[in-house]
């Protein structure tokens, strides 16, 4: 997708005038099946690079977000915690998660494009 | 050989299939230092019928409630169980089934733990109960646990008229970490002292405890008690007897957020205290912190009814070392059992017992008052026990027992200040004769 | 089917006869108790006795159960639970004992638990046991606390505890519970502890590392003595997590493998009952260096006499209030007493053959996911199957359409859809065929009609359950209609 990045642990990352919107990649979610539970930071939270940043949960295995990014918690999607099938629905809009404020755009450049992101997925299938 | 079906030519024929000579061969891979080079110093198996015999007389050595006249309570209560109950109870489909992961095999269980469930949020008044943990003890140190976790504090207080046991497995479960536990003292009432209480509460602490009835047999001022530490941002815990609450008012209406304790009373044998169940319930919003199994209602396919255990996702099989506890069973037959006790029991049934058991006590401590000597330690807002102070109290308990009377628990062991203290229980199965001839026997063996 | 609650059924009024009204005249509590403290409502249904009966017989009826069911569930040992444990515990001498009552009063109960502990001390060669745990979880909770105690008293500060990436969820999270670091231990192409990479962790802030054997992958770890010997040389100690114990009796025990803690379930390895998933018991057995750290009280003898020992020097105090489940003592106490030694030798292997013999047969139609001699139980993986678009689920509900109780599904986590399957030595060779039989059929199934199996199960009192709905819209309680 376009001006997409991705994470190895499957986020997806969307710069929007200085602000990361975050979600979870098709392939994560895939891979937990039906999402029934989402934990979410509060906003004004200030998050460092590769802390947690919440939890998704399906009926058979829960699995940690992760921030690719440091910067300030600035906005959440609520209305998830009541519509966690979002996150199957439909990933990469209605179920965007967590919006940042970025302290340091260079650490965009740790992120990857999608054909990269493409070819980590297809490896970690084998 | 009992309970093995191959017989020896079904072995053979096993090991040929299987391709090996012999059963030693299955067992190569063991280093041979480790493979034990004689057989174990065991006796030989004995047929059932001398099993039987052995048992028998073992268990002919103890001396059973049936043969004395016990007052016997302090956190294990002998409550009268229908004949109905242990036929219920012990059919095979609930003895010797596993835990329910296959809902669809197990809708029977999860039923009826989902009505235990129910039972427990209406006793307590509160919104969610899991399906059960191990006892009034752990549940306890869950409770405690659940309530740190959720304020992410290090600090506890606790009031020291909860049962000592409960205590001492808090202290163990707490151990491994650097909490820190306080104990509330008790007024001369025999209460949780307030003004200590009020002194002590700071912003560190997370959580305080509570027993009501306490140890002693009294009821708590729970509204209280919970509204002075809730002004502090603390959350209340309290153990109750889920019999009392036939009675007292449900520990929700107290404004408590979590409630625990021991089921036993709820259909358990005395058994020399156990198994038994420990229940857990709270507030709603509280849910993702509350360990242990829960059950939920859904439906199926084709959107009939069913229920399944639910948000498994915060027990040890998936979340591994950061699930909310280790637990990974519970005591289902117990919880089960439970639910088919307040059933047959019924709202009038179970009201009537424990007023009975409530009526009984009462007189039990008005006749000990009578006697001159005997020293009624705090007032009567009891349920079914309380504790009186003579002279002498130990050696009075070895006289009584001489008259087949287990006269209460002795106290000065477990609070050192209380030296000359009993604590004394009515359940219903007491009658006005037992507690006749029991007073009778104190005045006999006073001087 | 009738699918209502407890809660829909009886009507109001209705009783039954149970006690007796005490012989004066009773007094309502609001006479003597202030009215703030008493409740007004009591939301409990009425009902009578028969109707009770038949509600709750007919839950029983929706059930599997062991005695009427195949139950190839691997970890979980699923013997036979034999009638005479039952009976003999459910005497009144052991049910109708108070545990305050005088020690000289229960002198048969202690001496039978004394007697229980004699024979499992034989059995593992551990020198003492405490039976206070309800299960194996408390019991792993009790030996990893024995083991922070053991080195705390040694003024050492350790804060690791190494565990198998096959290992059972109980473990780290007991591990997690004593305040421990959780640090995984890969398994190596034999589905075996990998010795280089447990050199590499091993070092002076070890604690411990738990472990089962056979592993969960019902394969012996046939490096366990070079493995205690890694971990004692840096003065860290070995948990023997029995729940695998089964296929060992009479033939080794964990002091010889090196280990100096452990815990038996008695509901897998000594036939009292699963009860729906509970009273369990866990007893837990440590060498001589531990003896002093057990949980208080421990049954003790003296002059012939009995009696609670609360004077124990570093005990790690009480994991629970009285002295354990002792009814599930009995039971296994009888179990052992029938048995003896020849029979508990004749469990173990048995328990490994039929368990080799379903390997054998069932490997040409699903993929080992290690293939080498296995102890009591196999692990398959379904991948072939997931290739067809079926999984390890699919199958496990299908199972339940020819009344087998479905193996352990997806463990352990490092086998992709994995079926785990522990035949136990109490089934016949009728029943292990007509198991292959129908993993056979059910394979066939796959290339001739799928979807019956992904909508399996067909012949259950429901159909597939929605698991994800019950997450998403937690329902656990019953609400009265106002």
């Amino acid at each position: 997708m376009d001006g997409m990045k991705y994470t190895k642990s499957h986020e997806w990352v969307k710069i929007e005038n200085g602000v990361a919107v975050i979600g979870i990649t098709d392939y994560a979610k895939d891979q937990l099946g039906d999402v029934v539970f989402i934990e979410l930071p509060d906003v004004g939270q200030r998050v460092v690079k590769s802390s947690q940043l919440g939890t998704v949960e399906s009926t058979k295995t829960a699995s940690e977000i992760y921030t690719p990014l440091t910067g300030e918690v600035i906005a959440v999607n609520d209305g998830l915690v009541d519509n966690p099938q979002w996150v199957n629905e439909s990933p990469f809009e209605k179920g965007w998660m967590v919006k940042i404020k970025l302290s340091d755009e260079n650490q965009l450049n740790d992120l990857l494009d999608e054909g990269a992101y493409k070819e980590f997925v297809s490896k970690e299938k084998h | 050989m009992p309970y093995v079906l191959n017989t020896k030519k079904e072995i053979k024929e096993l090991l040929r299939e299987i391709g090996v000579n012999s059963v030693d061969e299955l067992y190569e891979q063991l280093p041979a230092r480790l493979k034990f080079g004689a057989p174990l110093d065991l006796p030989h198996g004995f047929s059932e019928h001398q099993v039987r015999k052995r048992v028998k007389a073992l268990s002919n050595k103890n001396v059973s409630l049936e043969e004395v006249n016990s007052f016997l309570g302090a956190g294990c209560y002998d409550h009268y169980i229908p004949s109905a109950f242990s036929f219920l109870l012990n059919q095979s489909q609930f003895l010797t089934a596993y835990t329910s992961y296959q809902a669809e095999s197990s809708q029977g269980i999860l039923q009826a733990i989902y009505e235990y469930q129910s039972y427990i949020c209406f006793l307590t008044g509160t919104d969610i109960s899991n399906a059960s943990l191990f006892d009034g003890a752990s549940s306890f140190a869950e409770a405690v646990l659940m309530s740190l976790r959720i304020k992410r504090k290090k600090k506890v207080i606790v009031s020291e008229a909860i049962h000592p046991e409960y205590r001492e497995t808090l202290k163990t479960y707490l151990s491994g970490f650097d909490f820190d536990i306080k104990e509330a003292t008790c007024n001369k009432e025999g209460f949780v002292d307030q003004e200590w209480l009020n002194k002590n509460i700071d912003e560190e602490v997370g959580c305080f405890a509570f027993s009501s009835p306490n140890f002693f047999g009294l009821i708590e001022d729970g509204v209280k008690l919970s509204s002075l530490v809730k002004e502090k941002g603390v959350l209340t815990v309290m153990v109750t007897n889920p019999f009392s609450l036939a009675i007292f008012k449900d520990p929700a209406a107290l404004g408590v957020d979590i409630v625990c304790g021991d089921g036993q009373v709820l259909g358990g044998n005395v058994s020399l205290g156990g198994p038994s169940f420990g229940f857990l319930a709270a507030k709603e919003r509280y849910l993702r912190q509350m360990p242990g199994r829960i059950v939920g209602k859904t439906i199926d396919l084709l959107g009939t009814v069913a229920y399944c255990l639910t948000l498994q996702t915060r027990e040890q099989h998936i979340r591994r070392e950061k699930a909310t506890s280790n637990i990974c069973s519970n005591q289902a037959l117990n919880a089960i059992g439970a639910a088919i006790y307040l059933s047959l029991l019924g709202k009038e049934g179970f009201r009537d017992m424990a007023l009975y058991s409530f009526n009984l006590a009462q007189y039990l401590y008005q006749r000990l008052g009578e006697i001159k000597g005997v020293n009624l330690k705090y007032g009567n807002r009891v349920f079914n026990e309380f504790v009186w102070e003579v002279k002498d109290a130990k050696e009075l308990i070895n006289k009584l027992y001489k008259k087949k009377i287990i006269a209460g628990l002795y106290l000065g062991d477990k609070y050192p200040r209380m030296d000359n203290c009993i604590l004394s229980c009515c359940t219903e199965k007491k009658s006005k004769e037992d507690i006749d001839d029991f007073i009778e026997e104190i005045k006999e063996n006073m001087d | 089917m009738d699918k209502k609650l407890i809660f829909e059924k009886g009507s109001e009024g209705r009783k039954n006869s149970y006690v007796k009204k005490p012989s004066f005249d009773i007094v309502e509590p609001n006479q003597i108790i202030p009215e703030k403290f008493l409740r007004q409502d009591l939301p409990l249904p009425s009902l009578g006795e028969f109707e009770v009966v038949r509600h709750y017989t007919n839950l029983a009826n929706l059930n599997f159960s062991l005695d009427a069911n195949f139950y190839p569930l691997g970890s979980c040992t699923m013997k036979y639970n034999p009638k005479v444990n039952e009976e003999l515990a459910s005497l009144d001498g052991f049910i109708k004992l108070h545990p305050y009552q005088r020690e000289d009063t229960i002198q048969g109960a202690l001496e039978l638990i004394y007697s229980l502990e004699d024979i499992l001390c034989e059995i593992t060669g551990m020198k003492k046991f405490t039976f206070q745990a309800s299960s194996g979880a408390q019991g792993e909770f009790i030996g990893m606390a024995i083991i922070k105690k053991y080195h705390d008293s040694k003024g050492s500060r350790r804060s690791k505890v190494i565990v198998p990436d096959s290992s059972h969820g109980t473990n780290p999270a007991t591990a997690a519970l004593c305040g421990y670091d959780v640090v995984v231990v890969d398994s190596n192409d034999k589905g075996l502890v990998d010795l280089d990479k447990l050199a590499k962790l091993v070092d002076d802030d070890t604690a411990a590392i738990m472990l089962t054997n056979p592993n969960t992958l019902g394969l012996f770890e046939e490096n366990i003595c070079q493995i205690s010997e890694l971990i004692h040389k840096k003065g860290g100690l070995l948990y023997y997590d029995g729940a695998n114990f089964n296929p060992l009796l009479g033939i080794t025990n964990p002091v010889l493998m090196g280990f100096d803690v452990m815990h038996l379930n008695f509901h897998k390895t000594f036939s009292t009952p699963h009860g729906c998933g509970g009273p369990g018991a866990g007893a837990v057995g440590v060498v001589p260096e531990l003896v002093d750290f057990l949980p208080i009280p421990v049954v003790a003898k003296k002059n012939n006499k009995f009696y609670f020992d609360y004077k124990i020097k570093h005990t790690i105090g009480r994991v629970r209030s009285f002295y354990g489940n002792f009814s599930v003592l009995i039971k296994a106490y009888v179990y052992l007493l029938m048995l003896g030694k020849e029979g508990l030798l004749r469990v173990a292997q048995n328990s490994v053959i039929n368990a080799n013999y379903i390997k054998e047969k069932l490997k040409g139609h699903y993929s080992l996911a290690y293939n080498s001699r296995c102890m009591h139980e196999v692990v398959f993986s379904c991948d072939k199957q997931k290739e067809k678009g079926v999984s390890a689920l699919d199958i496990s509900k299908r199972l339940l359409d020819y009344k087998i109780h479905p193996p352990t599904m997806y463990f352990p986590l490092i086998v992709k859809e994995a079926l785990m399957v522990e035949p136990t030595e109490t089934e016949s060779k009728d029943t292990l065929d007509y198991f292959i039989k129908v993993m056979i059929e059910i394979d066939k199934e796959i290339n001739q009609n799928p979807d019956k199996l992904k909508n399996s199960p067909h012949t259950m009192p429901v159909k597939r359950v929605n698991e994800v709905a019950a997450a998403r819209f937690p329902n656990l309680k019953y609400t009265y209609e106002k």
